[in-house]
């Protein structure tokens, strides 16, 4: 997986436009000083847009081109690229690859006279799209030929990658559009150079999983040090962890919607044996009585050969101390933190970053307490960063609106928060669906998904869903 | 077979008995030295920071009683910071030394993913520990601290980098990561050392 900065030029600086439009230009200065804030390793490729020629046709920031070009980078240029002249100015700058749009889409014959005169390893085919319709000139035109025929078309021409834009995804810091990449799985042998929307490390992991995407152009969320090059690894065989939760009270395990309207579900340590039996990465018990039942804790620990987490009630250090005596692994910690924030620390200085869990119950992006019944002042996204910075080893993070409801896990609450922390977050309520919980490691960049009354249920076993994840690419256990 | 399981008090003793009995051991849990110095088949376990571990088992003369073992050819297995044990060397808050019975230095994971590494690593490994279990398996971690490249390596994950799941040495054996919470493929790799000869 290659990633590849990417500058837009205009007016000789460089600059970002929201959904492709110029009046939305932010400027973030000259070209030569922000690249060299970006840390770009030598040798790598580096992506060069001309805002002003893809509008106007012709050439503009020859200069730049030629400045850049002299570093040790590969250049790949684009931006109005339309006659074998205008190819061969870029390539007199110094530019290696020569990104060409609008003729991709529009102009057949001209692309394919670009390719032998110029060679196809040096011709990268780009194709913008929006709402499954290719753009042109500039994002501004809707191009009459489809999708299919446009990827078909290169495909015959022998290039090996074509970069393909999102632009509803471009700049937007919302990650990048895995379902058109799928889609073009099933439609193209081509190689994709992923562009518009990357914005975290989980993205890249995510991207190289899907199989077909090669490289990924990054912009934004370098130039805005959300991420940093040096920060992207791609370690895509790690595990992802899928965990069954049992919510109990007085003994039993019981599931609410919204954590209201509780109906009783069943013996934990029966669920619990079931559940490593299908191959459950971990067990969650929350103690939703908001009592520590140390008896049914220390039953299931007995019972089970996995991790276990517990949560519920825990208001101190030696109730804590307690749960991790009872015989769990680790032990949750929700309302005492968020009324009293040095309990986290205090946790972990005890008993070690990996023993604490920050259970997070978001509603509205503002964190709860009290098992979702009362809402704080606090901002979600800031109170987990505070958290990890107290010393929290993890992140359970449920949105309370969802919770029970089987409709999906809210991915925006979930991207706000993997992108705001390093630390591991576990995607709780919603899940109602395999595809949700791709969705929620894929999209959301979850470390662990969680789910309860859907496994109680029996809607889905955890190796259904390890099943399809591994179909999708994403390694389970 | 008996198994002599230290008690620790850092370390979660209880979890790992259960994983041992039901690896089919016939266990004695003992923090008595002696004890320990006779045994023919010891588990060390371990959690929490090295520098704590290694003082109680100072304190306690336990080290002492482990080297006797060893030199009377008694098996031995380290468990995560038990493991880490084992080593020459921990540069975890300072620099300690450990037991010395195998050659490296356990050093902070350094790199871009979080650290402590929580959850579930692909562990490719060889050796009579690790019989039955295929290649790539994935086993439970919990740690911030490993051995890279160790002379005994027997088994390798990758974390920020390749890093030491497991060491052997004659009879003396160390794994990084859970077996007592790795379901079964931990459970195989205990019976493994309950059963080797």
């Amino acid at each position: 997986m290659q990633l590849i900065p990417s500058l837009d030029l205009l007016n000789g600086r460089v600059v970002r436009l929201t959904h492709g439009e110029f009046a939305s230009a932010r400027v973030y200065g000259e070209p030569e000083a922000v690249l060299d804030a970006l840390d770009v390793p030598r040798g790598a490729r580096l992506h060069v847009v001309d805002l002003e020629a893809s509008r106007s046709g012709r050439p503009i920031e020859t200069d730049i081109v030629r400045r850049l070009s002299r570093r040790d980078l590969i250049v790949q240029v684009g931006g109005g690229i339309r006659s074998i002249d205008d190819a061969q100015r870029w390539l007199d700058c110094g530019a290696e690859r020569l990104v060409v749009g609008t003729v991709a889409a529009s102009a057949p014959a001209l692309l394919a006279s670009l390719v032998e005169t110029f060679g196809a390893g040096r011709i990268v085919p780009a194709v913008d799209i929006r709402d499954g319709v290719v753009r042109i000139d500039g994002w501004e035109r809707a191009s009459s030929t489809s999708m299919r025929e446009v990827f078909t078309r290169i495909e015959s021409l022998g290039v090996p990658e074509v970069l393909v834009t999102d632009i509803s995804k471009d700049g937007a810091l919302r990650g990048p559009s895995f379902a058109l990449y799928r889609e073009l799985r099933a439609m193209t042998r081509l190689k994709i150079i992923a562009s518009g929307g990357v914005s975290t490390a989980s993205d890249v992991v995510s991207l190289s999983r899907l199989g077909n995407v090669s490289a990924c152009v990054i912009g934004r969320a370098l130039l805005e040090k959300r991420i940093r090059l040096s920060e992207i690894t791609v370690s895509n065989s790690i595990p992802e962890r899928i965990i069954p939760c049992l919510d109990v009270r007085g003994g039993r395990v019981v599931k609410g919607v919204s954590f209201t309207n509780i109906r009783d579900a069943g013996d934990p340590v029966e669920c619990a044996m079931r559940y490593e039996a299908e191959g459950a990465d971990e067990l969650v018990i929350l103690d939703i009585d908001r009592g520590t039942d140390r008896d049914t804790i220390r039953r299931v620990a007995d019972a089970i050969f996995i991790p276990l987490i517990v949560g519920g009630g825990i208001r101190t250090l030696d109730d804590f101390r307690a749960m991790l005596r009872a015989g769990a692994d680790r032990v949750a910690i929700n309302t005492a933190a968020l009324l009293r924030p040095e309990l986290i620390r205090e946790c972990a200085e005890e008993f070690g970053v990996q023993a604490v869990v920050l259970s997070c119950d978001a509603k509205d992006g503002l964190a709860t307490i009290r098992s979702g019944s009362e809402v704080t002042h606090a901002d979600a996204v800031e109170w987990c960063r505070r958290a990890e910075a107290l010393g929290a080893g993890e992140i359970l993070l449920t949105s309370v609106d969802r919770d029970g409801t089987n409709r999906g896990f809210d991915i925006e609450l979930l991207r706000s928060v993997t992108s705001a922390v390093k630390i591991g977050v576990i995607a709780s309520g919603g899940a109602g669906r395999v595809e949700d919980f791709r969705d929620a490691i894929e999209s959301g960049g979850a470390r662990a998904v969680l789910a309860a009354s859907l496994f109680h249920d029996r809607v889905l076993t955890v190796g259904d869903v390890k099943r399809h994840l591994q179909t999708e690419g994403i390694p389970v256990r | 077979m008996n198994v002599t399981l230290i008690d620790s008090p850092v370390a979660n003793v209880a979890n790992i008995a259960r994983a041992l009995r039901a690896a089919g051991a016939e266990l004695q849990v003992t923090s008595d030295a002696d004890a320990i110095a006779r045994a023919s088949r010891i588990v060390l376990p371990g959690v929490g920071s090295f520098i704590a571990a290694m003082t109680w088992l100072e304190e306690t003369h336990i080290d002492a009683a482990i080297r006797e073992a060893v030199e009377r050819d008694a098996f031995l297995l380290g468990i995560c910071v038990g493991h880490q044990l084992l080593f020459d060397v921990s540069h975890e808050m300072g620099t300690t030394a450990g037991l010395g019975l195998v050659r490296g230095e356990v050093r902070k994971y350094e790199g871009p993913l979080p650290v402590p590494q929580i959850g579930w690593n692909r562990v490719d490994a060889r050796g009579p520990l690790f019989e039955g279990i295929a290649p790539a398996t994935p086993f439970y971690f919990v740690n911030s601290y490993a051995a890279r490249g160790a002379e005994s390596e027997v088994a390798r994950a990758d974390y920020n980098g390749a890093f030491t799941a497991a060491v052997q040495r004659g009879r003396i054996f160390g794994v990084q990561f859970h077996p007592e919470k790795s379901s079964t493929a931990g459970l195989r790799v205990l019976r493994n050392f309950v059963q080797c000869n």
